[in-house]
């Protein structure tokens, strides 16, 4: 927590921290460059910070605490000449798992991910869909207590996005915390518990995704007028604080300053027409997003 | 959690399973072996090396049992004599004259025919047999002992094989292992292997891997060689050949040690395996000078580059074993060369596992070595 990381004299990290509870499924956004990779390649170990540091279970993270992780890089990459089977126990055996309880483990997640029948074969003769799950396979094979998977919606079909979703989802009911980056909002609002959203290095929101909603939609309003005045809705300016955001032909989103009063707003608007709708306005993860790395 | 010991095991066992499932290893095995076959077969199959065969045509009981006297002495002549039984004396000297035999013993053991071009023992050969089928009492021939060291030729012959295979040993698998060290850095499954273990585990279980892999082969075509050598009595000096090929197994671990290393740091430092042949060019021109300068030794081994070259480690893996199995080198001078290489491989593993660890992870671009080693540095 608080990590630093610099290459060169570029800063990837300024300070960048946030938690993740058990079981959490846990939504790493921010726009490219922001310092996710760098984030989750010091929490796998495989980049040392130039301070801070990563905690797990209240105490510095070690290696023998890593070696319980499971990482997906966002750079995916499995040796391309070696067979499927193989490489999952490969992997599971250098994370400490011995050989048989590798081989069963392997087994079971080329069963679980529909891979089954081209265990045998070599993994550069998979499809792209398939290599995508033998590398899901490779993070999970040796059954981590964290999952740290960098993108790993990126480039899946909607069955693979559905069968990863269930997968990730089943690891939280087990009470593994989940963290993954991803572009697609939608996806991490769907998907997610808690969210941090990171910029230049830094998490400038985090927390759960209803709790960040809440505290926007507490300074948000929408108002919907019976009559469109057609012109744009001056009366809000009446009302101290209030700003407009967005304003259609009968609906108009208005965001209310410190010290500005709802029942103030709502007044104002009855005297502007009849008032058919008054309601806080909740931003999606989308809109939160704009707003917070703009 | 994994132990380092561990952990340079299941990486070693990955390189040496892997790789041993490659066709282009046995390939490589069988082609060596086959010219190692060729140098050993083809002099004695040419007729070149051994005793001088020669063809004893006889008629007759009298003539046999020359002919079987002048076969219990060929081994003083340096002769190996076959016998033709044919029906009378005029067949044997139609034998002669057609050049299908040698020597002819006729009337009865009592006259012999020889061909023009006979060899010379081979006649003093059957000479003497008639003397023993006659009951004469001759003294045996006095052993000869030729000046000098009468193996120097064979010994030189040895070390020429020994430093080819050891060159194309040391290059070819040191290339490996740039190689495999980019294959790892352009997969990008560099990443996930480092989040499982720690660099160093990963560089030494590479090149004790390949090392071994290059090992195995090296025993594999040493055996071969002396397998063949002794069933074909090409090699008589036997002891000479299994001695040399205990020198080239040596000298294979001490030089891989020194180089693998360094093609190792090399291959981390490329993105890319188009760009393997660039970056290890100063590592194979190195090794390339050196085998040249080692044909010098090969030579005159007691020359003084010789045994400079013999004592400075990059040259020492190739210029030493020549020096050695040619009989040139005293056993403190070999404890000596091989004490330096291995103090100059332990340098350079150190260093290379601190390079490595800072370059393997920078895909994308080449990185320098300076680029590197300040990374390293700064941990």
């Amino acid at each position: 927590m608080g990590l630093r990381r610099r290459y060169g004299d570029t800063v990837a990290l300024d300070g960048l921290g946030f938690s993740v509870a058990p079981g959490q499924l846990f939504g790493f956004v921010g726009p490219n460059g922001a310092g996710k990779t760098t984030a989750m390649r010091i929490v796998l170990g495989v980049l040392e910070p130039d301070a801070g540091e990563v905690r797990w279970r209240g105490r510095p993270c070690d290696e023998a605490a890593r070696a319980r992780f499971g990482y997906m890089p966002e750079e995916r990459g499995l040796y391309p000449k070696m067979r499927v089977a193989d490489q999952l126990v490969h992997f599971a055996r250098l994370h400490g798992i011995d050989r048989a309880g590798a081989r069963a483990a392997a087994a079971r997640w080329l069963e679980r991910l529909g891979l089954g029948d081209v265990a045998g074969r070599r993994t550069e003769t998979l499809s792209l869909g398939n290599q995508q799950r033998a590398q899901l396979a490779a993070a999970l094979v040796h059954d981590p207590e964290l999952l740290v998977l960098d993108e790993p919606f990126s480039g899946l079909d909607p069955v693979g996005v559905d069968v990863l979703s269930e997968v990730l989802r089943e690891r939280a009911r087990a009470g593994v915390p989940v963290v993954f980056s991803s572009h697609q909002l939608e996806l991490v609002e769907r998907l997610c518990d808690a969210v941090a959203i990171v910029r230049a290095g830094r998490v400038v929101a985090s927390g759960r995704v209803a709790d960040l909603r809440a505290a926007r939609s507490a300074r948000r309003w929408r108002v919907e007028l019976a009559a469109a005045n057609g012109a744009a809705p001056d009366w809000v300016g009446a009302v101290p604080g209030a700003t407009v955001v967005t304003s259609e032909d009968h609906a108009v989103v208005v965001e209310l300053g410190p010290g500005g009063d709802e029942q103030q707003l709502l007044d104002a608007a009855r005297r502007a027409g009849r008032v058919r709708r008054f309601a806080p306005e909740e931003p999606t993860l989308a809109q939160l997003f704009r707003e917070v790395v703009a | 959690m994994i132990g380092t010991v561990a952990a340079i095991a299941l990486v070693a066992r990955r390189e040496i399973v892997e790789r041993a499932r490659e066709r282009s290893l046995w390939v490589s095995t069988g082609i060596t072996i086959a010219v190692l076959a060729g140098v050993l077969l083809l002099p004695s199959a040419l007729g070149f090396g051994g005793a001088t065969k020669a063809t004893v045509a006889v008629a007759g009981p009298q003539a046999e049992r020359v002919a079987a006297e002048a076969r219990r002495a060929q081994k003083a002549f340096d002769v190996a004599l076959s016998v033709r039984r044919v029906r009378d004396d005029a067949a044997a000297r139609r034998l002669v004259r057609a050049g299908d035999a040698d020597v002819a013993v006729l009337a009865g053991g009592t006259a012999l025919a020889a061909a023009a071009d006979a060899d010379d023992a081979a006649v003093a050969a059957v000479q003497a047999g008639s003397q023993a089928a006659r009951g004469t009492r001759v003294p045996p021939p006095l052993p000869v002992t030729q000046a000098g060291d009468e193996n120097a030729d064979e010994r030189s012959g040895i070390a020429f094989v020994a430093l080819v295979i050891l060159y194309g040993q040391l290059l070819g698998y040191g290339f490996w292992v740039a190689t495999g060290v980019v294959e790892e850095k352009a997969t990008r499954v560099v990443e996930l292997l480092l989040s499982a273990i720690c660099p160093r585990q990963l560089l030494a279980g590479k090149v004790i891997g390949i090392g071994l892999l290059g090992l195995g082969q090296l025993l594999l075509i040493g055996l071969f060689g002396v397998l063949v050598g002794s069933a074909s009595g090409q090699l008589e000096v036997t002891a000479d050949v299994v001695a040399a090929v205990g020198v080239v197994l040596a000298w294979f671990v001490l030089g891989f040690g020194l180089y693998s290393c360094a093609f190792a740091v090399a291959g981390s430092l490329v993105p890319r395996q188009e760009e393997i042949q660039s970056v290890t060019a100063p590592l194979t021109v190195l090794i390339l000078a050196s085998f040249f300068l080692s044909f010098g030794a090969l030579d005159d081994p007691g020359s003084s580059l010789a045994h400079v070259l013999s004592f400075v480690p990059p040259s020492a893996p190739m210029v030493m074993p020549v020096r050695s199995i040619a009989g040139d080198a005293a056993g403190w001078e070999i404890a000596a060369s091989a004490g330096l290489t291995l103090l100059a491989a332990a340098a350079l593993i150190a260093l290379a596992a601190r390079v490595y660890g800072a370059a393997v992870l920078r895909t994308g671009s080449r990185v320098s070595l300076r680029t590197a080693w300040r990374a390293a540095a700064k941990g």
